[in-house]
């Protein structure tokens, strides 16, 4: 009986093992989870300094329209709008073309164009930003500098550009949610005399609503974070834009060829840090609406 | 109830709870050594859960209460070490589960693990794990090839030499033979047969004929509470509660 | 209108349109390649880069890439891998895994120029690594990891959990379990995600102009030492990567062939994504079919 008290409560290799896989797996957790605090903490203390040490209102700082640091004006307005609107018309024009090619891909088209048309856009999903703004420099500049005269630089170089990098992300998701959608409702619906169209329209792409939804949002996201291919064309001038072919700013233009030109700690360089806290908190709020897409269409389902 | 002395394994004031959601409650019983048990009910009566109790899988699942006694240990202690709980008490699931190895390599698993690299003792054990569970005969010249290449059968009498091998005490069957043909089944009933000479078997069963069949003792619970236990044959021909006579009879289940 | 004529006509659309974009996009990048080809050349992969003067290659910036990608690789990967494993496998559902979730759906919302600025920030002056490798590798590090925990938890979760239910049954670890049945059923997952998120980390470059930096030092490919300043693996040195450099070339325009220096390393970064995605669908296509018929 000792025995075998001793032999079913005495630790053994695999209990060892055990706590071994307990303390990694936890302990890599901990490091990204302290990780995701230290970048809010330090990003927000950052992004602050400007309100806290620099005394400058943060009502002045999101309504003002005139961006001069040199002058100590830091009005956020123009790239706030200019963010907003490019991300918001580049997604618009790109979620009608992609659930278009979505929808020939993975419902009209034979299995066989799908397997070759498929691997590519998820290359042009994995292709580099720098590559799309390079794009934008060499083939729509010209372009639009034809079409409108001008330098070319401005908001529409900036839409046309996040427009062929978000479109192949929207496409590819949105070709997901078909996917997802089950091949019975298409025979049923197949069965009872309906027309292809008449089952896309009525059955698939209601029942694919919340994905579709959650595909535009997020390349929407993906767009209003883009740096540097909007950086590229857009132009860069803190302005309020009159017309889309202006040169305008975006949050993330400014920042970037703003942080390596400002001095750290001056009221210059914590503007910056302040945008870049705009830039996180709008990029979480993008984040936040994708859930409750997902949720009200898992509650819906 | 007829008694049982000298059991293999048993349960005292036994309850289990997944959340709020209390499945069984309060059941105490023993299981007789060198005999298989059937435990049988309808689904949602707890016999699974039951089962899986018993060799401490409900961990992380559930919250077991009571005492579930082996070798006059309380292995339902949080001091007790579960893995070499599992090594003396196997378990066999409902759907076959080889891993994507070579059929010898699935035997031998649990005994590599356990540390032994001996050549000659693998083979021999190897050997008579599969002769126990009636499969040498049909892969004794196969057994480098994939264990998933066998058919569904084949793949779980591997599961249960693979159980044996480890030479356990015990063996928890849960519902082995439901994803099974009849021949299939058939044979491993057979199978469960020889293995109780040297084993305790404990399984669940959907199936009545099986229990009737093979089982020497009978236990029927409904929703979480033991109802009657016997010997089979008593069970079957003449059940003492009434809810064990209208599901034997089928009126529910 | 009868159904059959609206869905004659849907379906053309729908196909004129797809074909437009279709042709569209196989020209934008037929466009890159017929340009890119021709300025690619034995010299151009293997030459320095010029500041001011034509003729500069990018033996730095492609070897830097590389070796930016390998050291982001080299941290990212485990601490994913565990990560994902802890979701997976032992993560109880409380308010502390719904806060890590939480926690991993935040980081993958950071855009790179805001990952980039964290980075600049704490490991460039906080840490004084100043531009470096390092700095680089671990901002790169910040933006691999959510996808790469999310991926490799997948892979995870695609284990059927009778897999390891049996093995628990024999009396192993939940951690043996996971490192010797789940974690090879999930491997071509695994490996097919992490491909694929090198491909990401190699064309990055907004996390890195202020973290590994816009330029390169002077380095020897001969010095194998990698705690010499001058080594090419001294990880405390200055990196400008490819991505990195064409967006530097075009922005600063100093070099009078920018245009085919982009051009060429445009066609480099192009065909090294390639070549990450086709290697993620071999691998994928080749284990997955492996565990199937081992011998």
């Amino acid at each position: 009986m000792k025995k075998w008290s001793k032999q079913l409560t005495s630790p053994s290799a695999e209990s060892y093992q055990e706590v071994t896989g307990k303390i990694i797996s936890f302990l890599s957790i901990t490091i990204i989870a302290t990780l995701v605090i230290t970048i809010i903490v330090f990003l927000t203390y950052q992004g602050i300094a400007l309100f806290t040490q620099d005394h400058v209102k943060l009502i002045d700082f999101l309504t003002g329209q005139i961006w001069k640091p040199g002058q100590n004006l830091f009005g956020a307005l123009p790239m706030i709008v200019t963010s907003l609107l490019v991300t918001l018309l580049a997604g618009i024009i790109a979620l009608p073309l992609a659930l278009v090619v979505a929808i020939a891909m993975s419902l009209i088209l034979p299995q066989q164009v799908y397997k070759i048309c498929q691997p590519i856009v998820e290359l042009l999903v994995g292709i580099p930003s720098v590559v799309y703004g390079y794009v934008g420099l060499t083939v729509v500049i010209p372009f639009l500098q034809k079409m409108f005269g001008g330098t070319g630089f401005g908001i529409l170089a900036a839409i046309v550009v996040l427009f062929l990098m978000v479109l192949p992300t929207m496409t590819s998701m949105t070709i997901d949610s078909l996917n997802a959608v089950p091949k019975s409702y298409r025979m049923a619906s197949a069965g009872l005399g309906a027309t292809r169209w008449q089952t896309i329209s009525r059955i698939i792409l209601p029942s694919a609503k919340g994905g579709i939804l959650t595909a535009m949002i997020f390349g929407m996201a993906r767009a209003f974070g883009e740096a540097l291919a909007v950086q590229m064309v857009i132009g860069n001038t803190t302005v309020i834009p009159h017309g889309l072919t202006e040169p305008a700013s975006t949050l993330t233009s400014v920042l970037t060829t703003g942080i390596g030109n400002t001095v750290m700690g001056t009221p210059a360089n914590n503007a910056l840090w302040s945008l870049a806290l705009i830039l996180l908190v709008l990029s979480l709020a993008f984040n936040l609406l994708i859930h409750l897409v997902n949720r009200k269409g898992a509650h819906h389902s | 109830m007829t008694n049982i002395s000298n059991p293999a394994i048993s349960v005292e004031a036994l309850g289990v709870a997944y959340g709020d959601h209390s499945v069984i409650e309060n059941i105490s019983m023993k299981f007789p050594q060198n005999q298989i048990t059937a435990l049988i009910g309808a689904s949602g009566s707890g016999k699974s859960t039951l089962l899986r109790s018993l060799n401490r899988m409900n961990d992380g699942l559930a919250t077991v209460t009571g005492k579930i006694n082996f070798h006059d240990v309380d292995i339902n202690q949080p001091k007790v070490n579960i893995y070499r709980v599992r090594q003396q008490i196997g378990m066999v699931f409902q759907q076959p589960t080889p891993f994507p190895l070579s059929i010898f390599d699935n035997v031998v698993y649990g005994l590599r693990l356990a540390g032994v690299k001996d050549r000659k003792l693998l083979a021999e054990r190897a050997e008579t794990s599969l002769k126990q569970a009636a499969l040498w005969d049909e892969v004794k010249d196969s057994l480098k090839k994939s264990a998933l290449a066998l058919s569904g059968g084949q793949q779980q009498r591997l599961c249960i030499a693979r159980t044996l091998a480890v030479e356990p005490e015990i063996i928890l069957m849960d519902e082995p033979t439901s994803a099974l043909d009849p021949i299939s089944t058939t044979q491993i009933e057979d199978t469960l047969v020889h293995l109780k000479k040297r084993f305790t078997i404990i399984m669940v069963t959907h199936n009545m004929q099986q229990a009737s069949r093979s089982a020497d003792w009978t236990a029927f619970l409904h929703q979480g509470e033991l109802i009657e236990y016997n010997q089979t044959a008593d069970i079957f021909m003449n059940p003492q509660k009434k809810q064990t006579a209208d599901y034997l009879s089928g009126k529910f289940g | 209108m009868s159904p059959i004529k609206i869905d004659r006509i849907a379906t053309i659309i729908i196909l004129g349109f797809s074909a437009l974009i279709g042709v569209l996009i196989l020209s934008l990048l037929g466009y890159l390649l017929i340009t890119g080809l021709p300025n690619i050349s034995w010299h151009f992969i293997t030459s320095q880069a010029e500041s001011f003067s034509r003729g500069g290659g990018i033996r730095d910036q492609l070897f830097n890439s590389v070796y930016l990608l390998f050291l982001t690789m080299l941290v990212s990967v485990p601490l994913a891998l565990c990560a994902a494993i802890y979701l997976s496998e032992y993560a109880p559902q409380n308010l502390f895994t719904n806060l890590i979730r939480l926690a991993m759906e935040v980081l993958s919302s950071l855009p790179s120029v805001v990952v980039g600025l964290f980075g600049y920030l704490v490991f460039v002056i906080q840490w004084g690594l100043d531009f470096s490798l390092l700095a680089g590798a671990m901002a790169l590090t910040i933006l691999n990891l959510p996808l790469l925990t999310r991926s490799c938890e997948n892979a995870l979760q695609q284990v059927p959990s009778l897999q390891r239910q049996a093995g628990l049954g024999l009396g192993m670890s939940q951690w043996r379990v996971t490192t010797k049945i789940v974690l090879p059923a999930a491997l071509s997952g695994i490996m097919t995600g992490t491909i694929l998120s090198a491909g990401r980390i190699f064309g990055e470059a907004a996390a890195l102009i202020y973290t590994s930096g816009q330029s390169s030092s002077v380095i020897s490919y001969s010095n194998w030492n990698p705690f010499s300043p001058t080594s090419f693996l001294h990880p405390l040195r200055p990196a400008e990567t490819l991505a990195v450099h064409i967006w530097k070339v075009n922005n600063e325009g100093l070099v009078p062939d920018a245009r085919a220096i982009s051009n060429g390393a445009v066609v480099i970064l192009l065909l090294t994504i390639l070549f990450f995605n086709l290697l993620a669908r071999f691998i994928a296509h080749r284990l997955s079919r492996r565990q199937g018929l081992i011998k």
